[in-house]
């Protein structure tokens, strides 16, 4: 039996402990599970097994034999193979080709010999049962759950490397239906059986009890347990992943405002989101929790115009939105959106080019000819009032830190004064003292008489901000929960469905 | 130091071809009069690369601008020939223009042909349109009314050389109009920075209210218009129209507004950038000439000197990229 085996790995970024002291041992034949909420360390962790990273100390052996750190190379060489949730299918190669991108060809007289490159191909296809699966067809025929098989069964194909014996999935089911997840679990178990270790990084719970032998918690860097399977469950494991200590990160609870209904869905759905119906009054947040993929975020960009709404509608003070972004703007809906980078800023572009950006018509002069002081005091205004920190409103954006960055979409979203507020993750690779700013500001925001709609997968930022909590099953608003008196545990069981009785006794 | 030379070092290129120039060429480089040939030599270049600066500030590009002007001179010599009277016939080749543009706008914005392969085909469309109207022949002597070809030769004047007169060529005073209302549109008004702002990272402008597709749209009706403006400049000027013309303008546009956003701060297309890099291509063109440069070595020369230009520029802004 083969045996990676983690000392002590520690990894810092700045003033955060991304990892502290972690050990970690996996055998070939086993699956172990990797739990932990976002930002408990679970990436950081991959990227170094993986030799994208340094760890800042401590070491990986194999079977006893030192691996170079830093080194993806190596890591291939001791037999590592990782697959990740976002899938990189080449268009307009064949499957057997797209097998083959880290592979040399097969060739004959210097040339590809097509009938070596397509045996090879369905011999690995085949040592995963995926006989079905004709290598000659094009990869972007297939739906995301065969092409992450595909993926799976070009590891298989030999070459001068060790073959291969632990595989690390990163969420690997994140895009995938449940036929295809079943398709997957198939593939591992007939992976484990022919003796290979699986690392399975995932967030969803029944998956995780079903496939694995062991699982280690993370929780803010630091490893709580490895427990086998028999001995913990699922309300240990969320009570372990959970356990924090929130301290006075969040402003006090407060009664929530019961102003008139400002924003409201009906019968809403769209790309990603299959209905949800809800209203939400002035000065009052809604926290919109739910797994990756449940659609927490095809609500907030069907509400704030990003995406076309196939039915239902949406409504502020009672008068029905357009689908489009800019008469969302107008109608006094403004959108912080996830992807800071590449949904929300012009990059290399200075800070009142950004915040002005929805609000030029308001800012002219004859409704054409721009008015830069109104621009520039309107910026510099709501720049102190959301506490920007920056040289000055000309600076460029890419010269902010992430936390900085976001305060200017925020700046953004409030220069229109609008109604209603979308955010979409908004502390999401935010500094911890940036954070508890920004939680005062969305606060405050609220007790201005703003109606607050926030998506978020971090379940403390959830409870300790929002009045109520949506959450989002399958693309389905499911249910509403009030989010005074709320655990982490009961709310991510909520995410799964399961009933709060179960295993608490 | 090296700030300093990324920062300036485009602008310190151009002035020590200026220098170099005017060391060899010391009787005839630094006079008033060559300077205003060599603006009026640039006047159409001028007009197409500020409107071309439009759509290359949403990292869009027109192809067809050349084959445009061609089109737009042909058009309004065969009006000519018709007996249509000067304006009316300068009015129908704009909207010729306008038109043009609209289309190409509709085919990049509404129908989503990546803008290289759209004005690619447009630039096909509009040559071959030029050769049908014009029967692939030139339109010249007592077609074209005097008036129209005097108009290029003319102009205010503004001072007076050993009993010469010297005047301002009409000409340029139109680049610089245009190249004034570019400028306008672009750096004052809302509609020219949200233009930026799709060049910056449109979908994060589509998701903050920006409506992308009728901006971009509209944006190709400058180039449209822009270019067939260019054509009627460059027909007043030769008294003529063939149908290929104006196709060398296509290039050297976009390489001025290239040339121009290596003077830029942030890398940007600017419009008075772009008017540098146009007098840049222009005083090379006309120095090299007074020096008897040979023509094809001429073009060697002014290539590798674009080359030279923005690949430094490149280099300074990220370094050496070997993997």
């Amino acid at each position: 039996m083969t045996q990676l085996t983690l000392h002590q790995i520690s990894r810092r970024f700045g003033a955060v402990q991304a990892l502290g002291d972690v050990s970690l041992t996996i055998g070939s034949g086993e699956v172990h599970a990797l739990m932990g909420e976002n930002g408990a360390g679970k990436s950081t962790l991959i990227r170094i097994l993986a030799g994208l990273d340094r760890p800042d100390t401590g070491r990986i052996e194999i079977d006893g034999t030192e691996l170079a750190l830093g080194s993806p190379t190596a890591v291939r060489q001791a037999g590592l193979r990782f697959i990740h949730q976002e899938l990189h299918a080449v268009r307009g190669l064949s499957i057997a080709e797209n097998m083959h991108l880290d592979h040399p060809y097969p060739l004959r007289f210097g040339l590809v010999n097509w009938r070596a490159l397509h045996g090879a191909a369905a011999a690995a296809l085949a040592r995963l049962g995926l006989e079905r699966l004709d290598p000659s067809h094009p990869m972007t025929d297939l739906g995301p759950g065969d092409q992450m098989l595909v993926r799976i069964a070009a590891t298989l194909i030999g070459g001068g490397d060790r073959p291969p014996w632990l595989y690390v999935m990163d969420e690997p089911t994140a895009a995938l239906t449940n036929a295809e997840s079943e398709r997957l679990f198939d593939v591992i178990h007939g992976l484990v059986g022919q003796g290979a270790g699986v690392l399975y990084v995932s967030h969803r719970m029944p998956e995780v009890l079903r496939l694995s032998r062991r699982v280690t918690v993370l929780r803010d860097g630091r490893k709580v347990s490895t427990r086998p399977i028999s001995e913990t469950g699922q309300q240990r494991i969320i009570e372990e992943m959970t356990g924090r200590d929130v301290g006075n990160l969040f402003p006090d609870r407060r009664t929530a405002g019961s102003g008139p209904i400002v924003l409201k869905a009906e019968g809403l759905s769209a790309r990603g989101l299959r209905s949800a119906n809800f209203e939400v009054r002035a000065g009052q947040i809604l926290g919109v929790a739910g797994v990756a993929g449940s659609g927490r975020g095809a609500l907030l960009r069907a509400i704030g115009g990003g995406v076309a709404i196939t039915s239902g509608r949406v409504s502020v003070d009672g008068t029905k939105v357009g689908s489009s972004p800019s008469r969302a703007w107008r109608q006094g809906i403004s959108y912080v959106p996830r992807e800071r980078r590449s949904e929300g800023l012009l990059l290399g572009r200075a800070i009142t080019e950004n915040v002005t950006l929805p609000h030029l018509s308001a800012l002219t002069r004859a409704r054409l000819f721009l008015n830069k002081r109104r621009q520039r005091r309107l910026t510099e205004e709501i720049g102190r009032s959301v506490r920007l920190k920056a040289a000055s409103v000309s600076q460029s954006c890419a010269e902010l830190s992430g936390g900085n960055q976001q305060k200017v979409l925020f700046a953004r979203a409030l220069a229109g004064n609008p109604k209603v507020l979308l955010l979409d993750e908004p502390t999401r690779g935010v500094d911890i003292g940036a954070r508890s700013e920004i939680y005062r500001l969305i606060r405050r925001l609220s007790d201005d008489g703003l109606a607050i709609v926030m998506a978020s997968s971090d379940l403390p930022e959830l409870i300790g901000l929002s009045d109520r909590i949506a959450v989002m099953r399958d693309g389905r608003l499911a249910e509403t929960l009030e989010a005074e008196g709320l655990t982490e545990a009961a709310l991510l069981a909520r995410f799964y469905h399961l009933e709060e009785e179960e295993g608490v006794a | 130091m090296i700030w300093l030379i990324r920062r300036f070092g485009g602008l310190v290129g151009m002035v020590a071809v200026v220098a170099f120039f005017a060391i060899n060429l010391p009787q005839t480089f630094l006079t008033l009069q060559n300077w205003l040939n060599i603006s009026q030599q640039v006047s159409m270049l001028a007009v197409v690369a500020a409107t071309m600066t439009v759509v290359m500030v949403m990292g869009d590009f027109d192809l067809s601008v050349g084959s445009m002007a061609s089109l737009s001179g042909v058009v309004v010599a065969t009006l000519f020939l018709q007996g249509w009277p000067i304006p009316a016939a300068v009015a129908a080749a704009l909207a010729v223009g306008l038109i043009g543009g609209l289309f190409n706008g509709i085919v990049v914005s509404i129908v989503g042909i990546l803008p290289f392969v759209a004005t690619l085909a447009t630039l096909t469309i509009f040559s071959g349109l030029a050769f049908l109207i014009s029967d692939g022949r030139t339109i010249f002597g007592r077609d074209i009314p005097a008036a129209f070809g005097d108009f290029a030769r003319g102009g205010p004047p503004i001072g007076a050389v050993e009993d010469r007169i010297i005047v301002l060529p009409n000409l340029v005073i139109v680049a610089a109009v245009v190249v004034l209302l570019i400028w306008v549109v672009l750096e004052q008004t809302s509609y020219g920075r949200r233009l930026y702002a799709i060049g910056g990272n449109s979908e994060a402008a589509r998701l903050a209210g920006v409506a992308v597709r009728p901006l971009r749209l509209t944006a190709f009706a400058f180039t449209g218009v822009g270019s067939a403006l260019a054509g009627l400049m460059y027909a007043s000027r030769v008294a003529s129209a063939n149908p290929t013309q104006g196709d060398g303008l296509m290039l050297t546009a976009i390489a001025a507004v290239f040339l121009g956003m290596t003077l830029t701060r942030d890398g940007q297309p600017r419009v008075l950038a772009t008017l540098a890099g146009v007098l840049v291509l222009g005083v090379l063109d006309n120095g090299l000439t007074q020096m008897r440069v040979d023509s094809y070595v001429r073009e060697v020369l002014v290539g590798s000197i674009i080359l030279a230009a923005v690949g430094l520029s490149a280099l300074g802004r990220r370094g050496i990229a070997w993997r």
